[in-house]
């Protein structure tokens, strides 16, 4: 019973501090390699990281970084749209091989998929205009600090005000009206804004700034199954490998901009 | 001298010894109080009964306590949805966690979820459903129920409604019965769904006959004929009255998401929007049943910040108190607008947070503080 039980832990056990790594395959990586195909899930409603071109062909800033990972292993991405609640089941079941779709970091989910390391953060920050000197959260005291309102920036904002803060919050109907005010009428100091409309308006030209650290993380990552360690580590080094190539740059000024520049011109 | 020494050596290590062990026995002693105090007093007192303040009595929320294990969390959130000034709670109550074994039942969760709405004074609609594995065959869903056991569910919501009698008035009987997925992937059929409200309402009412029996709940979709994930609900609807349905149900549970379109966008059979409740209606007085009421039991817009079906957080917060007016001014067959979601025990890290009223951490979102200015403010 006891050497079934330890010999269970030895192949089952965490790839970290497993004895036997070599019994260990997986079975996705090589699939992948024997494929030249990898099968990536994501929803395409969700831009600018997924949504449908006029064609109805997915693209977006995650199709675009799932060719670009799938180059490097010299194998083809293959977009398979799933809703965005089913993805995890379908990863499960083995009907995709990862999950590259804006999905956030969950940590219930680690028994049951390997995550990468995050590769781009949605939170929260706080927004100057770029010729600002105000550089802290502790900063923004006696500050006019504009916010979406009901929107995240909104309610944090709220709750620093009831944690003692004293920050004059104005609300604003919309980004644009919110950006619009911090940087042309002047009547603001800073903006509490999501990172990602943050990208758009600096893609767009907009001379704002991020400071301080984000008010509220929300870190993107790829998905994969409990045992694709290799693909796991294969996924990291490349995503190192773009990120030092100033490739993952690239893309987020391709697809923060070419959204940007898609509102802008409705 | 020498002697002396180790007299006092001698009895200071008694003295140790014995207070080591009255530590010891004070401690056991400690521990058996606690251990008592647990098994005899209630963790969370119930607390004054509260009524609710409110300008719009029709106002409602969809809770979600299903998996919410703290108790002072489920006080927590019906206090707060109290404190927002809404009188209706719509929460689930899924057979698989109550009848454990056939016969066999837990209530310890429901029973929670019951005395603490009653005693923040809310309306609670309990929704029934979710099958347990000794009632569906082996690998299927837990939305999966064969017709052999629909008297197994009907049973079930009868004991449900026996056990609650004066504190729960109203139970919806499934949800969404015009999905495969809400089928356990089986065809929907609104024959079958019929069968099983014709198995259920004389069981219910001859537990509990003041008990509200709400059937429908169906989801707002456009699935083409023949689509293998669900029936549109306007089709469905009236399978249902065409089947006999209207005997065996007194209030229509309708679902009414407005998606991007704002509240007051016309109704139209090809759009799924928040005025597609009207249609509903149109089809229950063509068929002769005006005189029965609905309820919306889900609803409402969500403001994630890209999610394509989603609305800027300030339009969902002027659609939200616009939808609460047009329930209470326009649509008197409508007794109550419960929209989806209070608040989920853990963040889902999806649009579906954004749905939410509250954080999982109780942080009130400013749509929470907007309803409740709105169902406070003094004249209107």
């Amino acid at each position: 019973m006891a050497s079934g039980a330890g010999i269970a832990w030895l192949l089952f056990a965490d790839q970290s501090v497993s004895l036997l790594p070599f019994l260990r395959r997986d079975v996705t990586w090589q699939a992948v390699q024997q494929r030249g195909v990898w099968r990536v899930g994501l929803d395409p409603s969700f831009p600018p990281f997924e949504l449908l071109d006029a064609t109805g062909a997915p693209v977006g800033y995650d199709v675009a970084l799932a060719q670009a990972l799938a180059e490097t292993w010299g194998v083809r991405a293959e977009i398979v749209a799933v809703g965005f609640d089913s993805l995890p089941d379908t990863l499960k079941a083995g009907r995709i091989d990862s999950i590259v779709s804006a999905y956030p970091y969950d940590e219930r989910l680690t028994q049951d998929f390997l995550f990468s390391t995050p590769y781009f953060d949605a939170g929260l920050r706080i927004a100057v205009p770029v010729s600002s000197t105000i550089r802290t959260l502790s900063e923004l005291t006696g500050q006019r600090v504009g916010v979406e309102w009901g929107s995240v920036g909104d309610m944090v904002g709220r709750r620093l005000q009831r944690e003692g803060a004293e920050i004059n919050l104005s609300p604003f109907e919309t980004p644009d009206e919110l950006i619009a005010a911090l940087l042309e009428d002047r009547s603001l100091d800073a903006i509490f804004i999501d990172n990602v409309s943050l990208r758009q308006a600096q893609a767009a030209g907009q001379p704002l700034a991020a400071i301080d650290a984000p008010l509220e993380s929300i870190p993107y990552v790829i998905v994969m199954p409990r045992r694709a360690a290799e693909l796991q580590n294969r996924v990291e080094t490349s995503l190192q490998l773009l990120k030092t190539r100033g490739d993952l740059a690239n893309l987020e000024n391709q697809w923060f901009g070419h959204q940007a520049n898609k509102e802008g011109a409705q | 001298m020498r002697r002396w020494r180790y007299d006092a050596g001698v009895n200071m290590l008694r003295d140790r010894r014995r207070l080591s062990l009255l530590l010891l026995v004070g401690l056991l002693l400690a521990l058996v109080g606690v251990w008592v105090w647990r098994l005899y007093l209630p963790d969370v007192v119930l607390g004054p009964q509260q009524t609710v303040q409110t300008t719009n009595p029709k106002v409602g929320i969809h809770t979600r306590l299903t998996d919410e294990v703290e108790e002072w969390k489920i006080k927590r959130t019906l206090e707060m949805v109290r404190e927002m000034g809404a009188p209706w709670s719509v929460e689930y109550f899924p057979w698989a966690y109550i009848e454990e074994a056939p016969g066999r039942y837990n209530w310890v969760h429901a029973d929670q979820v019951v005395a603490h709405a009653n005693r923040q004074g809310l309306t609670l609609i309990a929704r029934l459903g979710f099958v347990p594995a000794w009632a569906r065959p082996k690998d299927t869903t837990p939305l999966y129920l064969d017709e052999e056991r629909f008297a197994d569910f009907g049973r079930f919501a009868a004991t449900f409604a026996e056990r609650y009698r004066g504190k729960v008035s109203y139970v919806i009987l499934w949800n969404e019965p015009n999905l495969a997925l809400e089928w356990g992937y089986a065809a929907p059929d609104a024959a079958k769904y019929t069968a099983l409200l014709r198995t259920a309402y004389p069981l219910i009412k001859a537990a509990a006959p003041e008990v509200h029996v709400l059937a429908g709940a169906l989801a707002p979709t456009l699935a083409p004929p023949g689509s293998e994930f669900g029936v549109n609900d306007l089709v469905f609807l009236q399978a249902m009255y065409d089947a006999g349905a209207a005997a065996y149900f007194d209030i229509l549970a309708i679902h009414a998401y407005g998606w991007h379109f704002e509240p007051d966008s016309p109704p139209d059979p090809a759009v799924v929007n928040f005025r597609r409740s009207e249609l509903l209606r149109d089809i229950m007085v063509r068929n002769g049943d005006e005189a029965t009421p609905a309820i919306i039991t889900e609803g409402g817009w969500n403001d994630h910040p890209r999610w394509t079906r989603a609305v800027r957080p300030a339009q969902r917060i002027a659609y939200t108190l616009r939808a609460y007016d047009i329930a209470l001014q326009e649509w008197p067959w409508l007794d109550a607008l419960c929209l989806w979601v209070f608040r989920f025990p853990w963040d889902q890290n999806s649009y579906q947070d954004y749905f939410t009223f509250v954080r999982t951490d109780f942080e009130p979102k400013p749509i929470y503080t907007e309803v409740q200015r709105y169902t406070h403010e003094l004249t209107r």
